[in-house]
């Protein structure tokens, strides 16, 4: 596996990319100061204590939080199963914004689809309010020339075909 | 559900025009020049949006020579909501532990300035 497609991407991914709609958003309040919720995100000795749904352990936790750095979490299921993320910090803004991109390979090893994730931070009435926003990104060469048709945004429609599904 | 299909089910969805054909099928089978009504869109073009559906499993095309019905296939789109729910789900877990971890962390602060 070359690493020259993930390269490639990652300078793709322009700030106009993100107007798309986000494939998945989640927002959270935390009851905690801004700055330790970033710290809990760029340190890794904090996000081994709580990187992946509870019975998962986190083996191996490299990050190296500047644009362009690298991010690899090994995250360990219950039956043992290691699920790797890989990939490279977009922004870096301190106590504020975070984002980075994964590429998720397809059974050959080679990258498949890309996952953008992007965490924001605001105060909100003393505590800290996070929003996680999760875009996919394209990597196959057919999908490349319709990344423009993305920003659109195909969630919306997924949501509207799920309820059309439910008719059938 | 693996990723190579989960990427060839993305890219399919990322069009527009590919996402209204789908819309349209939800409501029942169509011929080839049904669908190409509402787009202004030559015959060509329109089939080369089905080959990406149908490479893609979103679709599925009748046999029959003169009419082939296009027909939307469900289980494709259940699988990728499936796996955004699993996507979804490691988020939500790694965040309700965050939240926990975060208090720890926070009496681990009052307790070091206390000292």
């Amino acid at each position: 596996m070359t690493a020259k497609p993930k390269d490639q991407l990652i300078s793709d991914i322009s700030e106009s990319k993100t107007d798309m709609t986000p494939t998945m958003t989640i927002v959270r309040i935390f009851d905690a100061p801004r700055p330790l919720v970033f710290e809990a995100f760029t340190n890794p000795k904090h996000l081994v204590r709580w990187w992946g749904p509870h019975g998962f352990t986190t083996p191996l936790c490299e990050v190296d939080v500047r644009p362009g750095g690298a991010i690899h979490i090994d995250m360990r299921g219950p039956d043992g199963t290691i699920y790797t993320m890989k990939g490279a910090y977009h922004e870096v803004v301190e106590f504020e914004r975070l984002s980075w991109s994964n590429v998720v390979d397809d059974t050959e090893g080679k990258p498949s689809f890309e996952l953008l994730q992007i965490i924001a931070l605001n105060d909100h009435e003393g505590k800290t309010k996070l929003t996680l926003q999760v875009y996919v990104l394209m990597s196959t060469p057919q999908a490349a020339e319709s990344l423009g048709g993305m920003e659109t945004g195909w969630s919306q429609s997924l949501e509207r075909l799920k309820g059309l599904l439910f008719t059938l | 559900m693996t990723p190579d299909r989960l990427s060839s089910i993305f890219s399919a969805l990322a069009d527009p025009t590919r996402r209204s054909i789908l819309e349209r099928l939800a409501f029942g089978e169509c011929s080839v020049t049904e669908l190409a009504e509402p787009f202004r869109m030559s015959l060509p073009a329109v089939s080369k949006h089905l080959k990406v559906l149908e490479r893609a499993g979103l679709i599925v095309r009748g046999r029959e020579a003169q009419w082939r019905p296009c027909r939307l296939e469900a289980g494709p789109l259940r699988d990728l909501s499936a796996w955004l729910e699993t996507y979804r789900r490691f988020w939500d877990g790694s965040l309700d532990r965050l939240d926990g971890y975060l208090q720890q962390l926070k009496k681990g602060d009052l307790h070091d300035r206390k000292t």
